[in-house]
């Protein structure tokens, strides 16, 4: 075979994303799901206008201990979730860029790397010389909006980057607000009893997590001067139980095929449940998401038109993308059913819940955090889903920034080939950082799964 | 009547056209190397490998496109080229298990079944290194046209440390190793063994298998050739044409697809797409369950099990009577 060179004619590729646009959207979203928009601008609209009602504000990280602030009559702001809201409204480059500029780098979790210009754009009246910012960002940019913390609360698992990152924002703020540290321990598995919510190592550190709550309250009790209301602790539980529970039943209806509801609904469901004031409106969101699913199945309205393929997600949402990732799977008739991120966190076992004894069921949800755990109960979980949901392929976001969610994921696409036969393939992205996401990549890997899934398909059936 | 089937592979500077006959042999075949993506290219390599089977357009009866430029070729349809590679390289060497597919724009690990079917596969990420792209890099580096730079590699040794991270700062590292007096040929070696390293690390995501072939423009160069294969430990097997394997597998599901084995009946060929998409009124697991209405976590008539354990391939979804 002679190689020649012909005449040039270079063409002007069509993008995936131009493609895309194009082709008709065959997703159907959850309409519930908006009125958790409602809810969540409204929360922060609120936490916005907080020191002007005079309230104490607490900056967390990592787990839901909302429900405690809640209780103590606090207003809180959790810091992924804003910048997450940040990132879903394109609105998360003055804050980075102001995290950069102070000295934080690109690789550090674009969760933090936000979150910590949020901190630095918070505040006002400080000069380029003092911060060392170069052409300070508009101070009217939502990210600066955010109240000052009165103090600081830290109780992240499984992520050393989260452990430290409400320190890093403490000395951002000239270490003059107080921090608290709540040491959740990693979940090895290791032992032979182990397994998930079961074993002698998982009897014994939600008891050593509990005590340190204990002693979080008393340290919100200084801080606030105002005793700790109890009854309003093991109130703001039951609520959370409650919408847990709808949340749970309603993604279980999500086992039919075609699925009625997606994982982009429930990525969408996720601010109410993870931080939202614990109220008789949290309950209703679900109650009303799990509602229309529940129509929808009597009604044969599937989520996506023409499922043929369902798929588990593993890796944190890449916010920025979170309308476009559900059209883009839909428009190869995928429906994305499940995933690491909605269904193995955010008060996922409401049974260990007890009104009467609240504080051990949360400790218990703060060491499930999916990013918490050893191998073995992230395989038997993962294994678990995929039998609930027949999940035919994985989709494996690689978050570039992340790496707690990210590093066992090649071994989970291994455990998955060899216990089930299921397929997987890898994209690269970002929580809250677009830079790190590609179209091309994208689809290049999910349409070769497709194609091993649909060779599979006809292996069996020849 | 004789019919025949065509493969487009457009590439990002490659285009590679492969026709087969009705009995599955390639009759003709051409590779047109270009800058960018062309369809010129596309046009005068079609052209050409008609002219190399003695045909016409109006013989083929059915037409898959792949590569980096699929989409932009008037096709029947399109696959991927992990598909095709795969495909392609089992045909054209029976028995292989690993086929690493280093393209201009991006390189893949996959792992064939032993039906040379795709087991699993990764893909380099958003950077260039490894790609037939970082040796364009090297080439303008060192000022040595690029199909020098293998031979090159060969006379070196391969001592030097040059990232093997990204292909930017691979450039500048091998700058940097020419003002430090670094002999071209040291480097272009070091470069070499830095690729190759790069590459075991996307086979160690599919897991590493023998027989090794490899497809694509770059496994024309002896020297990654040689580095590769002693990074993975394991001889790779060479094709007459690499370059050929993604069209040449692109023709054979063309031909697969244009048979209609599933509906004829005939079972001793498996399709891929075109079958998965005839079938998905079957395929898609819509099962019994759901039709009566008990929907609450069900799983379609799969025993639901989180004891992990092997799961027959007659388990896998399909059809629900």
């Amino acid at each position: 075979m002679s190689l020649e060179a012909p005449s040039r004619e270079p063409l002007e590729l069509l993008t995936t994303h131009d493609r895309t646009l194009d082709a008709p959207d065959k997703s159907n979203r959850l309409s519930s799901t908006k009125t958790g928009g409602k809810m969540v601008a409204d929360y922060w609209e609120n936490i916005f206008t907080a020191k002007e009602r005079g309230k104490h504000v607490v900056w967390y990280n990592g787990t839901a201990l909302n429900p405690i602030f809640q209780a103590a009559g606090l207003e809180w702001c959790h810091g992924e979730a804003f910048s997450a809201r940040l990132a879903a409204m394109h609105l998360e480059g003055p804050a980075q860029a102001a995290g950069e500029e102070y000295g934080y780098i690109g690789e550090l979790c674009s969760y933090a790397r936000t979150h910590l210009g949020c901190a630095v754009m918070t505040q006002k009246g400080i000069t380029e010389k003092q911060n060392g910012i170069v052409g300070m960002v508009d101070q009217e940019e939502l990210a600066s909006k955010l109240p000052s913390p009165d103090f600081f609360v830290n109780a992240y698992a499984g992520c050393s980057t989260g452990q430290q990152w409400d320190a890093m924002t403490y000395r951002v703020f000239g270490k003059e607000f107080p921090i608290f540290n709540v040491s959740l321990p990693m979940i090895w598995g290791n032992k032979k009893d182990a397994g998930y919510l079961r074993g002698s190592e998982w009897e014994k550190t939600p008891l050593y997590v509990e005590e340190q709550l204990k002693k979080l309250i008393e340290f919100i009790e200084y801080q606030t001067k105002k005793t700790f209301d109890w009854d309003a602790l093991s109130e703001n539980m039951y609520y959370i139980k409650r919408a847990s529970e709808l949340r749970l039943e309603a993604m279980a209806l999500c086992a039919a095929a075609p699925t009625p509801a997606t994982y982009w609904d429930w990525v969408a469901s996720i601010a109410p449940i993870n931080f939202m004031p614990a109220n008789q409106a949290l309950v209703d969101y679900f109650q009303g998401v799990k509602d229309e699913i529940q129509y929808r199945l009597d009604n044969k309205i599937s989520a996506v038109q023409n499922e043929k393929y369902r798929v588990y997600f593993d890796g944190i949402m890449n916010w920025n993308k979170l309308g476009w990732l559900t059209r883009k799977f839909a428009e190869y008739d995928v429906a994305v059913v499940a995933g690491r991120y909605t269904h193995d966190s955010f008060w996922q076992e409401p049974q260990l819940i007890d009104l009467d004894r609240p504080l051990l069921g949360m400790a218990q949800h703060y060491l499930i955090c999916p990013i918490n755990h050893g191998l073995k109960i992230m395989e038997e979980l993962l294994i678990k889903r995929c039998d609930e949901y027949g999940i035919d392929g994985i989709a494996f976001h690689s978050t570039r920034t992340c790496r707690a969610m990210t590093n066992p994921q090649h071994i989970l696409a291994r455990t998955a080939e060899t216990e089930r036969g299921i397929k997987s393939f890898f994209f690269e992205g970002d929580v809250a950082d677009a830079a790190f996401y590609k179209d091309e990549s994208l689809e290049s890997g999910l349409v070769a799964m497709l194609e091993s899934i649909d060779q599979q398909r006809a292996r069996a059936l020849v | 009547m004789s019919w025949y089937v065509m493969g487009v592979d457009l590439g990002s500077t490659t285009a590679k056209v492969a026709i087969v006959d009705d009995q599955g042999a390639m009759v003709g075949s051409k590779i047109v190397q270009m800058g960018a993506v062309s369809q010129e290219a596309v046009r005068v390599a079609m052209e050409a490998a008609l002219m190399d089977a003695r045909i016409h357009q109006s013989d083929i009866v059915r037409t898959i496109s792949t590569g980096y430029g699929r989409k932009l070729v008037p096709t029947d349809k399109t696959f991927t080229e992990i598909t095709c590679h795969a495909r392609g390289a089992a045909a054209l060497f029976p028995g292989v298990r690993l086929v690493i597919d280093i393209g201009g724009q991006d390189s893949k690990a996959i792992a064939v079944d032993q039906d040379g079917l795709v087991d699993r596969f990764a893909m380099n990420d958003r950077c260039a290194s490894g790609t037939g792209r970082f040796f364009d890099v090297l080439s303008r580096a060192l000022e040595v046209p690029v199909t020098d730079v293998g031979a090159l590699a060969l006379e070196g040794s391969d001592g030097l440390e040059v990232s093997s991270m990204c292909a930017t700062f691979a450039e500048t590292e091998v700058i940097s190793l020419l003002a430090q007096g670094a002999e071209k040929d040291d480097i272009a070696a070091s470069v070499h063994k830095a690729v190759a390293a790069r590459t075991v690390g996307l086979v160690a995501q599919v897991g590493k298998a023998s027989p090794v072939v490899m497809t694509g423009g770059v496994a024309k160069n002896k020297a990654l050739v040689h580095f590769l294969s002693e990074a993975l430990r394991l001889p790779i097997e060479m094709l007459d044409e690499p370059q050929i394997a993604g069209a040449y597998g692109a023709a054979i599901i063309a031909r697969e697809e244009y048979l209609g084995n599933m509906a004829s009946g005939v079972a001793d060929v498996t399709t891929e797409r075109e079958l998965g998409a005839a079938l998905s009124a079957v395929a898609v697991p819509h099962c019994a369950e759901c039709a009566t209405g008990h929907l609450d976590g069900h799983t379609h008539g799969r025993a639901i099990s989180v004891t992990i354990g092997k799961r027959p391939m007659a388990d896998l979804p399909g059809p629900v009577a």
